[in-house]
């Protein structure tokens, strides 16, 4: 091959040798093209160098999502992704410039051996939330266009546990249901055939679900499929609350935003705590009160009021008088969307 | 790259506002040194910090669009201090960039409340890319006056700069290295270690927290077993979690941490010699002056 360049794939492997995991790192010279994927070069690992690297794949197009792996600290299927941009870094692919190739198991799951995980625990999350259109007094039976606008990003997710395998939540909190069990989630209750919407958003507001989220965004940025799974858990609490699932802190907190807004323009943090937790609940924050008292980090209970506030209430009152429907973004409607 | 010469509408939200005093106070220290022009916003009120977006989302874009056509009337860009204001605003920007009817009924309801339109005119950055896109970091060494002599920092970005990257333009995600640049030019060395562009847990504070201390506990030990002397942030919010919670971090997780933690603005500011006390060190619960002692930055 004329164009061929070399680069290290270092790459973390394992197995489990008398019930113990046993992990290594072994580092491999690999040629590649313009065109070569990490899939690729894997496949080309196995062939010339080392008959026993195990990692899952299969269709190389990026629909089955088998080759989800960490490639350069991030979760990437092994076969959208090239060697070159790598190597080379590109920004708008959020792909760092790098010298070597770093290749792990996904996170937040028991590796089997080498970079193939034990994914049982993310399928059995997807599996709590009912994944199908459940028969209910709730269900419509008319289907408009633009009902399929809130489906079509979440409908696109081809279980490769990417964003599983990045969440920041999941790894301190390993019962949390995840982001892809969350988006997939969304799409049924954003399906207007749907008959249990209400119950559902119950239960996702209960602990390890939607409010759970930390916002961080990586599961956005490690879909390979655009579903953008934090927008879809958003778009579950603003549903949540809109049905009046409001009994708990997450819900509380959301909604203590907006009173302290029009009344004074900014926060006020002391009265977010007690919305947020209740009396008893703020009782409990009180340690964590004192100690920020020591360095003089305790805000007034009286804000000082920004010039102008009658503007925001102005608006709120004109918003709930005409309200606007702004969830559907415009890259989410049209041809090639979803 | 700027819009009007290095004079910005600044807004530092609600935390430097309240709790992290030291973070705005350093933060105008340091932009006065390097003659960026912060310039007060009265009237801006809370970005609705994706709460009031999740609540209310019609309103949510309202007010950012109030304050946004504020900054626009000064004929500024925004320069923010605190990561989730950036990230707010840039969701709420780039869909009414990118949205002409959204925008033309959003419009509608400023007008109907008094407030003059937004035009959809105006960037909104964070404080440390002015410093290395339209300042350039070749200007910031110029005014380094006891340079770090290789102090290891380790710089926690935050994630509410970084993603989703693609609303970043480039700016977040995984490739733009901001606070090793400005530590770097500082003439500190960056520690590397596996949480600096995770989560600090602090949108989960109230809602489990648990989770919080052991997340943001975990990144302080994690940077601390790496070599890091000091930790910095360019986010507010961060900064309460890493730096105010980290001795109740300890606490949960019953082991000592003692990483000095400060605001990017703050390290900034002892680099170029400022007064430790303009800068809000006595603010610290972790006393970083012995640190800056031991590397001959006194």
């Amino acid at each position: 091959m004329a164009d061929t360049k070399k680069v290290i794939f270092k790459i973390h492997r394992g197995e489990t040798v008398q019930g113990q995991f046993a992990s290594r790192t072994e580092e491999f010279e690999v040629e590649y093209g313009r065109s070569t994927t990490v899939l690729q070069a894997l496949e080309s690992i196995k062939a010339d160098q080392d008959g026993s690297l195990t990692f899952r794949r299969s269709c190389c197009a990026s629909i089955c999502g088998s080759c989800g792996m960490v490639i350069n600290n991030r979760s990437r299927l092994a076969c959208k992704t090239k060697v070159r941009e790598l190597v080379d870094g590109v920004a708008d692919k959020n792909l760092p410039a790098s010298d070597v190739i770093e290749i792990a198991p996904q996170k937040n799951q028991p590796v089997l051996k080498d970079l193939a995980g034990d994914i049982s625990n993310f399928y059995e999350k997807v599996d709590t939330i009912n994944p199908y259109v459940q028969e209910g007094k709730e269900a419509d039976k008319q289907v408009n266009k633009s009902s399929f606008e809130q489906v079509n990003m979440v409908s696109n997710c081809i279980m490769c546990g990417c964003c599983y395998s990045d969440c920041t939540e999941m790894a301190a909190s390993p019962e949390f249901l995840g982001p892809a069990a969350l988006a997939k989630a969304f799409r049924f209750v954003a399906d207007p055939r749907e008959g249990h919407k209400t119950e559902r958003l119950k239960e996702l507001s209960e602990k390890n679900g939607i409010w759970d989220c930390t916002r961080c965004g990586m599961c956005v940025d490690a879909c390979p499929k655009d579903v953008a799974p934090m927008e879809a858990i958003t778009k579950l609490r603003t549903r949540a609350m809109e049905a009046g699932v409001t009994d708990n802190p997450g819900a509380k907190h959301a909604i203590a935003f907006k009173n302290d807004i029009a009344k004074a323009g900014m926060l006020n943090e002391p009265m977010l705590l007690l919305k947020t937790l209740g009396v008893s609940g703020a009782i409990g924050q009180l340690g964590n009160a004192l100690h920020l008292a020591k360095k003089g980090k305790i805000p007034s209970i009286f804000p000082h009021k920004v010039e102008g506030v009658q503007e925001v209430e102005n608006i709120f009152k004109e918003l709930d008088a005409n309200p606007i429907e702004v969830e559907t973004k415009q890259e989410d409607t049209g041809p090639g969307a979803g | 790259m700027s819009k009007n010469g290095l004079n910005y509408a600044y807004y530092p939200g609600c935390a430097a506002k309240q709790i992290q005093k030291e973070a705005d106070w350093s933060a105008r220290a340091i932009s006065e040194k390097m003659g960026i022009k912060l310039h007060d916003m009265p009237k801006a009120t809370c970005c609705g910090a994706g709460n009031l977006q999740e609540h209310d989302p019609a309103a949510g874009l309202a007010v950012c669009a109030r304050i946004f056509s504020q900054a626009e009337e000064m004929g500024m860009d925004i320069c923010t201090i605190c990561n989730t204001c950036l990230q707010t605003f840039t969701f709420a920007n780039e869909r009414l960039k990118n949205e002409p009817e959204l925008l033309e009924k959003i419009n509608e309801v400023l007008a109907k409340a008094g407030v003059r339109p937004y035009m959809g005119t105006i960037d909104v950055k964070h404080l440390i890319w002015v410093m290395v896109d339209d300042l350039g970091v070749e200007e910031v060494k110029k005014h380094v006056q006891k340079p770090l002599n290789g102090l290891k920092v380790a710089p926690f970005y935050g994630c509410h700069a970084l993603r989703p990257h693609e609303v970043f333009n480039g700016r977040g995600g995984q490739a733009p290295q901001y606070l090793d640049t400005i530590i770097g030019a500082l003439g500190g060395e960056s520690v590397d270690y596996n949480g600096k562009d995770k989560c600090c847990g602090f949108h989960t504070m109230l809602v489990q927290e648990d989770t919080f201390l052991k997340m943001s506990g975990g990144h302080s030990l994690e940077a601390k077993r790496e070599g890091a002397e000091i930790m910095v942030s360019p986010c507010t919010l961060c900064d309460m979690a890493l730096g105010a919670y980290q001795a109740r971090s300890e606490k949960f997780l019953g082991q000592k941490i003692e990483l000095p933690e400060m605001s990017i603005s703050q390290l900034v500011g002892t680099a170029f010699g400022l007064d430790h006390k303009k800068l809000g060190f006595n603010r610290l619960h972790q006393n970083p002056e012995n640190v800056f002692k031991s590397r001959g930055v006194a």
